[in-house]
């Protein structure tokens, strides 16, 4: 490839490399501490990223909001935990499960592709029936399957052993594995953002009826932004089952939910950048907030200051810079040539209307 | 004569597209002032910026001398200027009643209320005869008749009325212009006029602004304008000295 | 038939709290197309506002240990006071954003009430005796209802018996309505935004406060989640009556209540676990067959 293909490329593609980049230097440095408490931290950090870019993988294209994408953390995560966890374990606690799952055990790929196909399936379902509804109504349908989820898996005993956990997951996941698979993560949101059915999403999220207008079938490109998101995260979802070993519904709800929202919504809930950054500058202040729950500074604060912490972080967010910390901007390197600088200037000159 | 309404220089945008640029105009105290122009010249989004309903990124609203701009649209209402918007945006689900009684909740003088209403009630007997309807099951002039009067029942100084012929047979349109001048030949009401078309309003209005694209491009008093040449020009925008504006989107407040 | 009519009790009763609590998000979601989650967390405020703040396993009653006359009025206020607040700090300030940021922010501070309520309250449940005289049995012939359960009933047919004469007659109920179906319109005749807006979350607070009283009675427990289950049936009852239609709100939330008493009394055992999905796979159903609701509202129709 000569330079002048090559230049463009690399510029088309630079925001995802430069994140990638950004990623590889912290799972680097988190390795060189030789930290275990580091370690895991990351690697669910990376995991995060992969849920969060999931995510953002619809809410950003489309600008519908989903509470319900933790359903499909929790479908995924169980897939995976079907595939891996030991035969002699399932076939005593998890009977309902069909027989080849039960006597087998599935090597670590399998177990990650099943965590994003399944999602991917149910995603299909649900995205079929729920996508032509306006964004309000959408939002609530996915609520509502977020607690069919929670329901059924906390009740159907004989396939994801009900209230009491699964055990036995082989604990695979690390800070590397994660970050390879945030990686594909990005990669995969950036090339469907960049595409021609990105792109026709953009543009029903930014006017929906000119967008129908010039031909798009906003139906189809939402929901094949819905499936392709779900999948991620129901992919995260398996990855997190074989971070944590062992499985219980508990972690698969409104709390989840809202951190990752307020991840991609800290961030900037427009941009690929956003949903990477925000969820590397959450965990960064959840951390510090964990460490002074814990006494970090001498007085330790009160049990919740962490979550009461985020919350508060995330209205401010909203009220104060609703475009989020990257204002919906993606990472590049910053160019200095003259007419771009005159560009910029107006843009920010531009005065506010009400 | 000490103007009632000045419009100084405003200039209105909606996210990229601009919709006024710069434009101007002043209303003296029980004067009709009628703005006519094209779909989308930006008619609606003056009397919105007078309104409140959208604010100014430059220039100044002034009401008898003190700067409105940029104030709450219920502010602006206690001041005493109303807004009868294009399409009525009557309250479909209560009552005639109740339409005309939200127009009298911000006044303190029960007694008036009451006169005013029992007065309106009394020029638009079609309302009288309805006043336990829902509003959204009058026909389009009855609808209009009864924004007007709910525009009135606030007893504003300056009353100001987006289009009220659209979509309306010219009949209604003639009753309903009928009413209007009443109101102000009575109570001295200041009147602030949107049309699409000048061929009534050149019998009815003092003066007369035309705009297009966002820039007012004449203004005169009516009888001067009355043999139409010059209304044509402007309003159309050919042969004549007006800049080649793009077309400005025009907005609902 | 004494079972079902037994049943038919029940579902009014829990029908009677969906329908308050969906009251109080209906009634938000009208005027400031604001999906309101923390509205199950003014439910929860209400009810650790009957007992001492601290973190001990055991709650001690403070307001809940007032004469009824006073301590009906102090919870209201409190929990009006705590609406009334999270207008001015997170409403407010977003009161121009776009419905889903709306959204996002009401779920925040769904999670910031909850969280600070563990904060100050511990997060272990606990258990509170309120009206425990309540829990006695009317007998009508064969059939046993729970003084409670008529309690219940008869206190909501009156709050909405009350909300309904001030929507209806008051100065200020006909400027809600106005408002609800054309705000801007509302302000153009003189209507304060601001004064309607905090009006409605007050009312909000008031139904939120009554819901709080009269579950805490039934359940004897607290909890800092307490709320959320309520709200997301209401949820379920705001969308299947019509969203923005208070009529619907109410239909709603007795169809809710009658329907999970209904797959809670007649579903095979084995599938009772399931109620919450049946009943939320249900919302999804209404939603695809009429996404306007059982009672459409007028104004509902979403800028496209």
């Amino acid at each position: 490839m000569s330079a002048k293909t090559l230049l463009p490329a690399l510029a088309r593609h630079q925001s995802p490399a430069l994140l990638a980049l950004c990623l590889l230097a912290i799972v680097a440095l988190a390795s060189l501490t030789g930290s275990d408490t580091v370690q895991v931290t990351v690697a669910e950090m990376m995991i995060r990223v992969i849920v969060v870019v999931g995510l953002y993988v619809f809410i950003g294209n489309s600008g519908i909001i989903s509470f319900g994408h933790i359903g499909f953390m929790c479908v995924g995560a169980y897939a995976a935990a079907w595939a891996t966890a030991q035969p002699t374990f399932k076939q005593i606690m998890l009977s309902g499960l069909p027989v080849f799952l039960q006597e087998a055990e599935y090597p670590f790929l399998v177990a990650v592709a099943g965590s994003f196909a399944l999602p991917a399936l149910v995603a299909l379902i649900l995205g079929a029936a729920i996508m032509r509804l306006s964004g309000t109504a959408c939002s609530i349908a996915t609520f509502a399957f977020l607690v069919i989820v929670n329901s059924v898996y906390s009740n159907w005993d004989s396939v994801t052993a009900g209230v009491s956990s699964i055990i036995g997951i082989p604990t695979v996941v690390g800070p590397w594995i994660g970050f390879a698979f945030a990686l594909l993560a990005i990669a995969v949101a950036h090339l469907f953002q960049i595409s021609r059915f990105g792109l026709m999403l953009r543009a029903s999220r930014d006017d929906e009826v000119a967008a129908r207008a010039s031909a798009v079938d906003v139906l189809k490109v939402r929901l094949a932004a819905f499936v392709l998101s779900a999948a991620l995260v129901g992919m995260g979802g398996g990855l997190y089952a074989q971070f944590l070993g062992i499985l219980t519904v508990d972690p698969f709800y409104l709390n989840l939910s809202f951190i990752t929202l307020a991840m991609l919504v800290v961030g900037g809930m427009f941009s690929l950048t956003g949903a990477v950054c925000g969820v590397v500058a959450v965990t960064a202040i959840v951390e510090v907030l964990r460490f002074l729950e814990r006494g970090g500074l001498g007085v330790a604060l009160p049990q919740g200051s962490q979550e009461l912490g985020l919350g508060v972080l995330m209205a401010l967010i909203l009220v104060f810079r609703p475009k989020g910390l990257t204002g919906g901007r993606e990472l590049r390197i910053p160019r200095r040539w003259p007419q771009l600088g005159f560009r910029r200037k107006r843009l920010e000159q531009r005065p506010q209307e009400g | 004569m000490k103007p009632l309404l000045e419009i100084d220089q405003i200039h209105v945008r909606y996210g990229d597209m601009t919709a006024l640029r710069g434009v101007s105009i002043t209303v003296a105290e029980s004067e009709v002032v009628c703005v006519i122009g094209p779909n989308g010249a930006g008619k609606s989004t003056t009397l919105a910026a007078v309104a409140g309903g959208v604010k100014p990124f430059r220039g100044e609203v002034r009401l008898n001398g003190t700067a409105i701009t940029g104030r709450a649209p219920e502010r602006i209402a206690a001041l005493g200027v109303s807004l009868v918007p294009e399409g009525r945006h009557i309250f479909g689900s209560l009552t005639v009643d109740e339409n005309l009684a939200i127009g009298g909740y911000m006044r303190n003088d029960k007694a008036g209320v009451a006169a005013d209403r029992a007065r309106l009630l009394d020029l638009l007997p079609r309302l009288a005869e309805r006043l336990h309807y829902p509003a959204g099951r009058l026909s389009g002039g009855e609808q209009q008749m009864l924004a007007i009067a709910r525009a009135v029942m606030t007893r504003p100084r300056l009353l100001l009325v987006d289009e009220p012929s659209l979509g309306l047979a010219p009949k209604i349109v003639d009753q309903i212009y009928e009413i209007l001048l009443d109101l102000r030949r009575r109570d001295g009401l200041t009147l602030l006029i949107n049309e699409q078309s000048s061929n009534r309003i050149l019998n009815h209005a003092d003066r007369i602004h035309v705009l297009r694209a966002g820039v007012i491009q004449l203004e005169g008093r009516a009888e001067d304008l009355r043999d139409g040449d010059a209304i044509r020009h402007a309003y159309f925008g050919f042969g004549h000295q007006a800049p080649a504006a793009p077309a400005a989107l025009e907005a609902a407040p | 038939m004494i079972g079902l009519l037994q049943n038919l009790i029940d579902a009014l009763s829990l029908g009677s709290i969906y329908a308050l609590t969906a009251l109080g998000i209906g009634l938000l979601f009208g005027i400031l197309r604001l999906i309101n989650f923390a509205h199950g967390d003014f439910i929860t405020i209400g009810a650790y506002a009957l007992i001492v703040p601290s973190a001990d396993v055991t709650a001690r009653m403070l307001i809940g240990d007032f004469n009824i006359a006073l301590m009906l009025p102090a919870i209201a206020l409190i929990v009006i006071v705590a609406a009334l607040l999270t207008d001015a700090l997170v409403f407010r300030p977003l009161r121009r954003s776009s419905p889903p940021t709306l959204m996002i922010g009401s779920f925040a501070v769904s999670y910031i009430i909850q969280n600070a309520v563990l904060m100050m309250y511990g997060s272990r449940p606990k258990a509170i005796n309120l009206w425990s005289d309540a829990n006695t049995q009317v007998i009508i012939g064969d059939l046993r209802v729970p003084m409670l359960q008529v309690i219940t009933l008869v206190v909501t047919l009156a709050l909405m018996a009350g909300l309904s004469v001030f929507l209806k007659k008051s100065r200020y109920g006909v400027q809600m309505r106005a408002a609800a179906e054309d705000f801007r319109m509302a302000q153009y005749l003189g209507v304060r935004g601001n004064f309607v807006i905090g009006l409605a979350f007050a009312i909000s607070g008031i139904l939120a406060s009554a819901v709080a009283l009269l579950y805490v009675t039934q359940s004897g427990s607290l909890s800092h989640t307490m709320g959320v289950p309520l709200a997301l049936f209401a949820f379920v009852a705001v969308v299947i009556g019509g969203m923005g239609s208070l009529v619907g709100a109410v239909v709603g939330g007795f169809l809710v209540g009658f329907i999970v008493t209904m797959l809670q009394a007649y579903l095979p055992p084995d599938l009772r676990a399931f109620r919450d999905a049946f009943a939320f796979a249900f919302v999804i159903l209404v939603l695809l067959v009429r996404p306007a609701g059982l009672v459409p509202a007028r104004n509902t129709v979403e800028r496209v």
